[in-house]
């Protein structure tokens, strides 16, 4: 019996190639999809899941500034972890972890690597997270300031077999580190994950008690604990269970206070450490939008494909009637045709699904390379399962809304005389099927127009400065000192045009100070300034367009002056700032200028206040601008200068335009996705209404040979069979746009900066849509309409 | 065998009754071979699908095998009908994507026989009509008398004590169309099934035991051969 219902399903399946062709591929596309980003899903919430204590650790973020400056710091000041381990009875531990920042040169012997993982941080930092020593002292791994704790894989890179304990590397140009022990590479699921660990205390050492890099250089502070100001600590507490995390926060503020009266009111936040990765501290957003999104997307895809096979399953069951009437006639019963119907749907399922998963073995790297992820395909991975389960359960269940009804409701004898077809209501099931189908791809397709428009329109934007054919680099210690003979040298070669510094990066400006004044500052008032330090060539080189007073001349007067842009006046409430009174940390001048505002950060944050001020000396990084044909001369120039200061340290530079573009790195992954999604979802949904056209045409042959013979064009017939489609399709469009309209302005309302969306956009989905559905009818409503009258009128 | 007493079938359009079968009774005992006659339109398919119980008259009383079929429920009916009749059709009717063999073991399977058994069962049948070289092709590769002859075995398998056919030589030539009737008259004599066909051909009437002639609905005339 059940062999029975498999050798029928089989034959269905193999004798219908058309048929089953749509339904398996449709299947498979959507279920690669869809499998791809569950997996996708699955790995961005699993981020730090692998560390069992996940639960009890926390991140700390600090609220600063007020008005248009409130900001959530979540990297904070180094006395957090010090004085909360002290003090606080519900803190375990604590680490601090201060990022170094990228391409920091590190030397073996005679290799030479550039870092981008480097940090310094407390030895608390290998059991909060997890990270065990594998080899070296795991109660002590920094034995010495001059420690270094290196991963795995940075093991292998650097000593081959031989055992890293106690190896001596250059880090820089001349500081010898010992490494002391080596730890498993972090998961590719955490978001803290450092290759190379250097002891806080070294930190300290080099800025608070050998030098005098402190922020304004003139204050020195015994420790970096004294410290109420530097905010470069990213915090993690380890809390013990079931502690209130709102008297943490409040003990937090109270300590900072008490140490730092000027920041009140000054509000803690705190994160655990399993929301990091998708939510931003403090603040609404973050990943877990694009993951919603793309949740919903899958979903969607699967609903579409899952809506192919109902349409065309329950479309072929009309004409199959009389194969069923027959086999109820000579004696089946209604449950051997159901199960009949859902053998046949589920070996079709189990060939979709040995397909799909054999595409994404294939397809499994393209992906990860797309996606930017390291993403493995595991058969045990049960999330996999209950996906493709839910998928042929639903699929079962709508599938089987219509032969359970074509099996109770129609009487065999109607239906061996071919009476049954499109008597039943069910032409009105699958159209809201198609409906629902084509708004889906309608609102995937605005979608992927909307963010290819924002994110043309955020490339395209003009900055408020002059960043065309500028390169730029860091320069180290060294050069900074010799940075004018750096400079005539630059100059004198060709394709290099003009050389500036700052000392800060244009692109992408982190650097924040609460520490000003100025003339009628409200006492509540805690205003964040973003501090630019300039030489006399700056402004001219970017062109910052100067609204009142004069530009910085290198007069001894200029370090007491200030030039703010036009939010800073704005937000300090000024009428007339010129003349005005201003302190920014130590220094107290006046405000002689005011240029016109320009983005210092990507287009999802508002321009904020800036302020320029007068310290060649503080500058760090140089911009350089080249002809644009001899840019490849000017660089080359510049690693020439960088070879004679920095020896084999590695030179690193990069193009304004392009470090403007890295911005948008994840914008740009996301509307890629989004691209492959909606060509999907479209290629699925035209499949559909491929297969139902077809239908349509064979139930439609009679009249169609009867209309002919009447005397009906081709064209007349084709637009008999289109003009249904056509309507189902401007119907998607209807319920379509203002899905979209409402799902991308809160996409947008991500960006400070944005679009507004036009109607543009939805007459060009629009005529996308149905173009792409024309198309695709149309083709099998000229095949029926060229069709000889006589062939299908005689079968009757 | 069977009786029907008063039968009558229309349907309402506008005001008007529109009867197919008027008020009309016949009995049919075991091992009878009847043939309906009678132009188109007289309501020879509708009487038979009624007999068969694929349709239900508005009115009258339908006793078969000396059970009340007017007061049964659908279940039970359906349960009556594949236990003692078979059907053959003009159209044959076979399923496209079976074999020959499948074609006839269907009936079998629904019935919940064993695998064994049907194959015997089937084998037989195969060997009586002489297609046992057929068993594996499809019906679009036979001709109509061979597809027709797959028809009547499907219908004989479950070894019906009644034969329905409606005009079971309609699609076939006059040759094949003998053949088809001399197999009749064999399962009716060697088996005793009952067959009630309906034709439009004398010839093919006259293979039969009573000739019962219709018009509009009302039985006109009967022949006894």
């Amino acid at each position: 019996m059940i062999r029975n219902y498999f050798k029928t399903a089989w034959r269905n399946i193999r004798g219908n190639k058309f048929y089953t062709g749509i339904n398996v591929i449709g299947l498979a596309l959507g279920l690669v999809i869809s499998l791809f980003i569950l997996l996708w899903v699955q790995d961005e919430l699993s981020f730090n899941g692998f560390n069992n204590q996940a639960k009890n650790i926390y991140k700390v973020g600090i609220i600063g500034g007020t008005g248009p400056t409130k900001q959530v710091f979540s990297v904070v000041i180094a006395p957090v972890a010090t004085y909360a381990k002290a003090e606080l009875p519900e803190v375990k531990d604590a680490v601090r972890i201060m990022n170094i920042g990228g391409n920091t040169p590190f030397k073996y012997k005679d290799k030479v690597f550039t870092e981008d993982k480097v940090a310094f941080t407390d030895p608390s930092y290998f059991t909060i997270f997890g990270f065990n020593l594998i080899s070296g002292d795991k109660r002590n791994p920094f034995p010495a300031d001059q420690s270094v704790v290196i991963s795995r894989s940075v093991a292998e890179r650097y000593f081959g077999d031989e055992d890293p304990i106690g190896k001596v590397v250059i880090l820089g140009h001349d500081e010898q580190m010992k490494v002391t022990g080596v730890i498993e590479d972090a998961p590719a699921n955490s978001t803290v994950r450092y290759d190379l660990l250097l002891p806080i205390s070294r930190f300290n050492k080099i800025a608070y008690v050998e030098g005098n890099v402190n922020y304004d250089g003139k204050t020195r502070l015994s420790s970096m604990d004294a410290d109420w100001s530097n905010f470069s600590f990213e915090t993690y507490l380890h809390l013990k269970d079931g502690v209130n995390l709102n008297q943490v926060t409040k003990k937090l503020q109270a300590i900072h206070e008490r140490n730092k009266p000027e920041d009140k009111p000054v509000p803690y936040v705190t994160q655990s450490l399993l929301l990091t990765h998708l939510y931003k501290i403090g603040e609404s957003g973050g990943a877990i939008e694009t993951v919603k999104t793309f949740s919903i997307v899958a979903v969607m895809i699967l609903v579409i494909a899952c809506i192919n096979y109902v349409n065309l399953s329950t479309a072929r069951a009309m004409l199959r009637a009389r194969e069923v009437s027959m086999r109820k006639i000579i004696g089946a019963g209604k449950l051997q045709l159901f199960i009949q119907f859902v053998v046949e749907t589920a070996l079709m399922f189990a060939i979709a699904t040995i397909i799909a998963i054999g595409a994404m073995y294939v397809l499994l790297p393209l992906y990860n390379d797309f996606s930017g992820k390291h993403l493995t395909l595991s058969l045990t991975n049960y999330q996999i399962w209950l996906c493709i389960a839910a998928t042929l359960l639903f699929t079962l269940m709508a599938t089987s809304i219509y032969p359970a009804m074509l099996l109770s409701s129609f009487e065999p004898l109607k239906a061996l005389k071919g009476k049954i077809a499109g008597s039943l209501g069910n032409v009105a099931f699958r159209r809201v099927l198609v409906v629902v189908q084509f708004s889906v791809s309608v609102v995937l397709i605005i979608g992927t127009l909307i963010i290819g428009n924002q994110l043309n329109f955020i490339r395209n934007k003009n900055l408020g400065y002059d960043k065309e054919n500028v390169f730029s680099f860091s320069m180290r210690t060294d050069m900074q000192k010799h940075y004018e003979a750096v400079k005539a040298e630059l100059l004198k070669q060709p394709g290099v045009l003009s050389v500036t510094r700052l000392g800060a990066n244009i692109i992408d400006n982190q650097g924040w100070t609460g520490d000003n004044d100025w003339e009628g500052k409200p006492a509540a008032s805690n205003l964040l300034f973003r501090p630019i330090q300039v030489d006399e060539t700056s402004m001219p080189f970017f062109k910052f367009p100067m609204l009142e007073g004069k530009t910085f001349t290198g007069a001894v007067a200029d370090s007491a002056h200030f030039i703010v842009n036009e939010t800073a006046v704005k937000a300090m409430g000024l009428k007339d700032p010129i003349g005005k009174r201003m302190r920014l940390w130590k220094t107290n001048g006046t405000i002689t200028g005011v240029v016109k505002d320009f983005h210092i950060s990507s287009m999802h944050n508002k321009i904020e206040p800036v302020v320029f001020t007068y310290n060649p000396q503080a500058c760090w990084r140089v911009y350089i601008k080249t002809t644009g044909v001899q840019a490849h001369k000017a660089v080359e120039a510049a690693t020439q200068q960088w070879k004679q200061y920095n020896g084999q340290i590695p030179f690193n530079y990069s193009f304004l335009d392009e470090a403007f573009n890295n911005l948008y790195q994840k914008e740009q992954r996301t509307s890629a996705l989004f691209n492959l999604f909606s060509a999907v979802a479209i290629v699925l949904s035209c499949l559909g209404l491929l297969g139902l056209a077809t239908y349509t045409a064979q139930v439609k042959t009679r009249e169609i040979g009867i209309r002919k013979v009447l005397g009906a064009s081709v064209a007349g017939v084709v637009q008999l069979l289109t003009k249904e489609f056509m309507l189902l399709v401007g119907i998607s469009l209807a319920i379509a746009i203002p899905i979209a309209w409402y799902a991308m302005n809160k996409w947008l309302a991500d960006f400070a900066y944005r679009i507004t969306i036009g109607w543009q956009v939805f007459a060009l989905a629009g005529v996308m849509a149905l173009l792409i559905a024309f198309i695709t009818v149309s083709f099998q409503s000229i095949k029926a309409a060229l069709a000889n009258p006589v062939k299908s009128l005689r079968s009757e | 065998m069977l009786s029907l007493q008063h039968i009558s079938k229309y349907y309402q359009t506008g005001g008007n009754k529109a009867y197919v079968l008027n008020d009309l009774s016949l009995d049919i005992d075991q091992g009878e071979f009847v043939s309906i006659m009678g132009p188109s339109g007289s309501g020879k398919s509708t009487l038979l699908n009624i007999i068969g119980m694929l349709d239900e008259p508005t009115n009258g009383y339908h006793y078969f095998m000396e059970q009340p079929v007017h007061q049964l429920k659908e279940k039970q009916r359906s349960a009556l009908y594949k236990q003692y009749i078979g059907f053959v059709f003009q159209a044959y009717h076979l399923i496209d994507e079976l074999t020959v063999y499948e074609n006839i073991e269907t009936p079998l399977i629904y019935q919940n026989i064993k695998g064994a058994e049907r194959k015997a069962l089937v084998a037989d049948m195969l060997d009586r009509f002489n297609i046992v070289g057929k068993k594996d092709l499809f019906p679009a590769q036979l001709s109509g008398g061979q597809q027709q002859l797959v028809g009547i075995a499907r219908a004989l398998i479950g070894k019906p004590k009644l034969l329905l056919a409606d005009e079971p030589t309609g699609n076939l030539n006059s040759k094949q169309g003998e053949e088809i009737m001399e197999l009749f008259s064999k399962i009716n004599k060697e088996d005793g099934v009952t067959i009630i066909q309906v034709t439009h051909s004398e010839k093919n009437a006259e293979y039969g035991s009573r000739i019962i002639n219709l018009l509009d609905g009302r039985i006109e005339s009967t022949t006894t051969l």
